[in-house]
């Protein structure tokens, strides 16, 4: 059973978030998404109204900005926005000053050709490029002329197109079906030409030579990597490919519901919505992992002010939102929004992480889940807690426990190690900034080429050389997954500095079995994945995620404590698996969780394993550990000793004097206490504990020690005291 | 009191609670090696002992008589159990050959009871359960017997000498490991913890000789890292010489035990080493002879646990190097074989790996029967409360002189003295000592006692100065014994 739409209890594991933005407002004649500044723009007669929905939908009126009259067939603004670019018809474009108002067009020169559609781009080499039938135009936009100058025109007989700004990938259909691709990525680092390939389209008697279409390709982009995913509606699949520098690669085929389909990333998990059945499914392709996160799953709208409604009411009326799921004038924006053309809605959509992590009981590969993710990433902290809580209060195995603690420890671990490529990355855009660059998404192509082992099923007429040469920009390295921001400014330091992703990648290799055929760095260490400039934000990101060992100590440890006390060996075993998974990863635990540990130990009086972890160093030496065994040896003579020897070999001089002066050894504690030169204890404690011995020589020895070496000490009320109780007990 | 046995050494076991009226002295008598010693003489040796025992009281109600030498023999004392005791009676020789120390052979003495209790139970309730002392006496004499083969040398029985005082019985031998190897192996217990599902099992791992980890208290761990040195580690099953101290001499069969008059209850013999032998499936079993056994006889010895008060069963498993000792808790075992049986598989299917790997990490690591060599010196670490011991390889203590050897015992006899005397006046607390000798061919003999941890050290061709040897201490406490030895 399934509750309604906006019931809290609802099963979903995708949501969008009321309310909408609105922008159903008079007059516009339509809605267009310029997705590389990410501005929802709705033309008027002689305006452009646009919102920018950057990080959050805004609530607020749109800006605005005056336009020449006329059609509009799209509209994108300039990188750095300081000029608009409007497609007129199929044979011109304008482009406008938006400081000095001017505007210049660009217009077909033959008849024979159309125009299908232009974008701007941070390539090096040009600032527009226009789409043609007949092939491409490599423009440059002059900002003071307001004029555009031709750098390079690429013939090509072509169908219809794609771009994303995100991928920077321009792909150009052409052939009978529309199946034939060739690729170019724009970046930042240059323009890469990817070699042609060819899409699979299953026939059917009915139709043994299907047209592909354009709304059935989508350009993915998670984790930094380029997918496209392709409708075959007679397979009923969605085709997968990789774009790698040379070649691309058809990964594997998610199966689909619905004979439409509509494509979504929300913070890199793929979201595949059937739109007949209404429901999405989830894919987190990071471990090349096709099969699904969760079972296919209506989407919900949450935060309704309205109460309780049945899904069927809502998918056949117009319902409180003003809109239906999935409707008809939904169309999908990159990467993770839709808007409701009909009712001049715009929704961003948004993962549910608790319910992903509610419904598996996986906890290692839930946690991994949540370790990659990196919005919300409060939420997805304290969730991974409290995983890891359940699953140690649970008394699940220790092997999967272990699993588990695993992850996120080498989340943390792989933070820390990232510390300097962190600073290359800021460095880097500090550059980028004072160069002028823009202030984000710059991109840059990372393509090589595959291993000769590699099935490839797609047709790639230009990789025969390209398996043999590499591309010049293609470094050996280790990186594999994501190109960073700093890539294109400094590629050396880029390509030394891994990523964090992939230092995920290579240390969980071993864990991972399905996964190892298709996994990069199986395929020979030149491989080098195409990559989107999108993995920018993730060192910054990744240090809300992961959990320090001192944290899982504070809100997991000492939380599941008490109730562990009954039988505190399965938390012991706990506590040993975390330090074997910290000491892998290199990390130093809190000197309080061994006293912890120690305290358990004691408390099954597992007294001899203390000592053997003592002296093995399982329990790490400090003065917290000693004090304890100190503590717990009250009842234990050998524990006690073994924090007296503690103290003694971290050099905690002033203790050990206490310490042995504690048990009666005060004449050995007078040696040490002269040899180390600790003057922090009193005299009298150690001319105190001869008196007790009742011994008249130890008294005398202690009484003349203490006159010779502290030169003020006759003058003192202690000598005289100390020197009476002498003379009486001779 | 004539003892002219031809065989050098004589044990006994008696208990004084019975025989206690004329004539049936006889009664006493539990044990006596060698079993074809003349009742007549038996009962002179226990008579001498007996007394001897009764007389020391008048003058130490408090601690029993330890050793008393007379001009051609030495007896040892060791009260196992109250009112039972164990005497062995050495005969001394004119050549130092056989300078013994009394507390070396009275740690046999210990080591024999406790390796019984630790398969049969305490003696005394052996006897409860069956006051004509049949089966005590069956099992003393079929296990003192396995276990003294050990020390037999043509006929005679070898006991440890002069030559031997760089070794500590009754002490357990460590494996140094890292930190992280230490995690690896601590996760293997933890696995091996869990091979009963809900109940869990203890287990003690070694590799070579020496021990890795243990989940029992210090005295089962030594009871049961003694058997498995004698009996169960590739070394002791492949009959090779063990350079541990508690293997010597070459190996005799133990006799025709079977045709001993007490004949009952020879079934369980764990110390009987042809019994025991390496399986294909890596489990080390005891496959005891059918015919000698009464009704059914588990594959697996069945230990009994003073600390635990628990009968376990134990289940040994191999691999290369690596010696892991399980037990189960035999309350736990409803089907006794099909649940062994059980326990195994789980430990096939989830240990493995980690068996594996532990192995090849320790055995990457592993130095060598040289490996606690430390140049220059010879050396014997004790830690008594732990019950550890770690000393200079056989092979290194072999190179030094006869008159440094001797030295060193002596000193060591010295030094048990006062360990003793300083027990008596206050047994909770640590009494230091130090003691260097310069002895023959400018040797120096070094006894150190810290806060608990004694240290011996023979250093020959040395500097001439006590800074010298104090100094060879200083150093060789702070590099090998974090200090332990320094002086403050």
């Amino acid at each position: 059973m399934q509750g309604g739409l906006g019931s809290a209890g609802a099963l979903s594991h995708a949501y969008v978030q009321h309310p909408p933005l609105r922008c159903d407002i008079p007059d516009i004649r339509g809605l267009f998404y310029d997705d590389a500044n990410k501005f929802l723009i709705a033309p008027t007669a002689d305006r452009i109204l646009y919102w920018k929905i950057a990080l959050c939908t805004p609530s607020g009126p749109p800006n605005s900005d005056p336009v020449n009259e006329g059609p509009v067939l799209s509209v994108r603004f300039s990188l750095d926005q300081k000029a608009i670019g409007i497609q007129r018809s199929n044979r011109e474009v304008e482009f406008r000053n938006r400081e000095t108002g001017e505007a210049c067009s660009n217009k077909c020169r033959a008849d024979s050709e159309t125009m299908l559609g232009f974008f701007w781009t941070d390539c090096p080499t040009c600032d527009v490029i226009i789409i043609k039938t007949s092939g491409l135009d490599l423009l440059v936009y002059e900002r003071q002329s307001n004029a555009l100058r031709l750098v390079e025109s690429k013939k090509f007989n072509m169908s219809w197109y794609l771009y994303t700004h995100e991928s920077r990938l321009l792909l150009l259909a052409s052939g009978m079906q529309s199946t034939l691709f060739t690729g170019y990525q724009f970046s930042a680092g240059g323009i890469v030409k990817l070699p042609k390939f060819e899409m699979i389209m299953s026939t059917c008697e009915a139709n043994n030579k299907p047209v592909l279409a354009a709304t059935d390709v989508h350009i993915v982009t998670v984790y930094g990597r380029i997918y496209c995913l392709q409708l075959d509606r007679v397979n009923m699949g969605l085709n997968l490919y990789r774009f790698y520098r040379d070649a691309v690669v058809q990964q594997g085929t998610l199966p689909i519901y619905s004979s439409r389909i509509a494509v979504s990333a929300v913070d890199n998990i793929i979201m595949v919505h059937q739109i007949d059945a209404k429901v999405v499914i989830l894919y987190d392709v990071f471990m090349d992992s096709f099969t699904p996160i969760s079972a296919p799953l209506p989407l919900l709208v949450r935060g309704l002010p309205s109460n309780n409604r049945q899904p069927g009411q809502l998918a056949d009326h117009q319902s409180a939102y003003g809109g239906t799921i999935y409707g008809e004038g939904w169309n999908f924006l990159i990467p993770d929004l839709i808007c409701d053309s009909e009712n001049g809605l715009l929704w961003k959509l948004h993962l549910d992480l608790e319910a992903v992590a509610a419904s598996t009981s996986d906890a290692p590969s839930v946690l991994e889940l949540l370790q990659r993710r990196k919005s919300d990433l409060s939420m997805v902290k304290t969730l991974s807690l409290a995983i890891v809580r359940t699953i140690i209060l649970e008394r699940r195995p220790i092997t999967m426990v272990a699993k588990a603690m695993a992850v996120i420890l080498d989340s943390y671990s792989c933070l820390m190690k990232m510390g300097g490529s962190v600073s290359g990355v800021r460095r880097a855009s500090e550059q980028q900034q004072s160069s002028g660059q823009p202030f984000e998404d710059s991109s840059v192509i990372l393509l090589e080429p595959p291993s000769r082992t590699m099935i490839r099923p797609v047709v790639n007429t230009e990789s025969a050389s390209g398996v043999e040469t590499r591309p010049p920009q293609s470094n050996s390295g280790v990186e594999h997954g994501i190109a960073s921001l700093a890539a294109h400014v400094d590629r050396t330091s880029l390509n030394t500095s891994s990523n964090s992703d992939d230092i995920i990648n290579t240390s969980r290799g071993s864990q991972t079995s399905d996964a190892t055929s298709e996994r990069p760095q199986a395929l020979g260490e030149d491989r080098r994945p195409l990559a989107s400039g999108t993995s920018i934000q993730h060192g910054p990101h990744g240090a809300g995620v992961a959990i320090s060992p001192i944290e899982m100590f504070q809100s997991v440890f000492v939380l599941v404590e008490d109730e562990m006390m009954g039988d505190p060996a399965y938390l012991i075993a706990v506590i040993m698996e975390f330090l074997r998974s910290m000491s892998k990863a290199g990390l130093k635990a809190p000197p309080k969780l061994y006293v912890m540990m120690t305290a358990l130990l004691a408390h099954s009086n597992r007294y001899a394993e203390i000592a053997l972890f003592v002296s093995n160093k399982i329990l790490e030496p400090s003065r917290e550990l000693a004090m304890q065994l100190i503590e717990l040896g009250r009842h234990h003579l050998l524990t006690r000793k073994l924090g007296v020897d503690m103290l003694r070999e971290r050099c905690l001089h002033d203790d050990y004097v206490a310490a042995l002066l504690h048990e009666g050894y005060y004449l050995e504690a007078l040696r040490y206490a002269r040899k180390y030169k600790v003057i922090t204890v009193q005299p009298a404690l150690f001319l105190e504990k001869a008196v007790a011995m009742d011994s008249v020589q130890n008294l005398a020895a202690v009484l003349s020690f203490f006159s010779e070496f502290t030169p003020s000490f006759k003058t003192t009320l202690d000598y005289s005291r100390y020197r009476h109780i002498l003379s009486e007990m001779i | 009191m004539g003892l002219s046995s031809t065989d050098g050494a004589q044990l006994c076991v008696f208990d004084l609670r019975r025989g206690q009226q004329e004539g049936q002295e006889l009664d006493k008598i539990l044990f006596f090696h060698p079993t074809d010693c003349p009742i007549l003489l038996q009962l002179s040796v226990i008579g001498l002992c007996e007394g001897i025992i009764t007389f020391t009281r008048i003058f130490s109600p408090e601690d029993d008589c330890e050793v008393i030498e007379s001009d051609r023999h030495s007896h040892v004392f060791y009260q196992a159990e109250t009112d039972i005791w164990m005497v062995l009676v050495v005969e001394k020789t004119k050549d130092s050959e056989s300078t013994l120390r009394c507390a070396a052979l009275q740690g046999i003495l210990k080591e024999s009871h406790s390796l019984f209790t630790m398969f049969h139970g305490p003696i005394r309730s052996l006897l409860d359960r069956k006051p004509s002392a049949e089966l005590a006496r069956g099992h003393l004499h079929t296990f003192i017997t396995d276990y003294l083969s050990d020390f037999t040398v043509g006929k005679k029985l070898q006991l440890p000498t002069y030559r031997d005082s760089l070794k500590e019985r009754g002490t357990v031998q460590m494996l140094t490991v890292s930190r992280e190897v230490a995690l690896e192996v601590q996760s293997l217990a933890t696995v091996l913890g869990s091979c009963l599902g809900n109940v869990a099992c203890q287990s003690i791992v070694l590799f070579e000789d020496l021990l890795v980890s243990t989940t029992l208290s210090p005295d089962d761990t030594l009871n049961l890292y003694t058997y498995a040195i004698l009996r169960l580690t590739p070394r002791a099953l492949s009959n090779a010489n063990s350079w541990s101290y508690l293997r010597k001499g070459v190996y005799v069969n133990a006799g025709s035990t079977s045709s001993s008059s007490n004949g009952a209850a020879t079934a369980e013999r764990p110390l009987q080493r042809e019994k025991l032998s390496k399986g294909k499936d890596g489990f080390v079993a005891a496959e005891f002879a059918t015919t000698e056994v009464r009704g059914a006889v588990p594959l697996t010895p069945i230990l009994w646990f003073q600390q635990a008060e628990e009968r376990m069963y134990l289940c040994v498993y191999q691999h290369k190097s690596l010696t892991i000792l399980l037990l189960i808790p035999a309350s736990s075992l409803i089907n006794g074989e099909e649940g062994i049986a059980h326990v195994k598989r789980h430990l096939l299917e989830n240990a493995s790996e980690n068996i594996v790997m532990v192995e090849q990490k320790l055995a990457r690591g592993w130095g060598g029967e040289n490996a606690y060599h430390v140049g220059g010196y010879r050396y014997l670490l004790v830690d008594p409360d732990r019950k550890i011991s770690r000393a200079s390889p056989p092979g290194k203590v072999t190179t030094l002189s006869k008159d440094s050897l001797l030295a060193l015992n002596r000193l060591r006899e010295e030094m048990d003295l006062e360990k003793s005397r300083a027990k008596r006046s206050d047994p909770t607390r640590d009494k230091d000592f130090e003691v260097c000798i310069r002895a023959k061919n400018n040797a120096w003999v070094i006894a150190k006692i810290t806060r608990g941890r004694e240290l011996y050290m023979a250093l020959e061709k040395g500097g001439e100065t006590l800074l010298y040897a104090s100094t060879a201490v200083e150093k060789f406490s702070n590099r090998y014994c974090e200090g332990a030895f320094s002086t403050d």
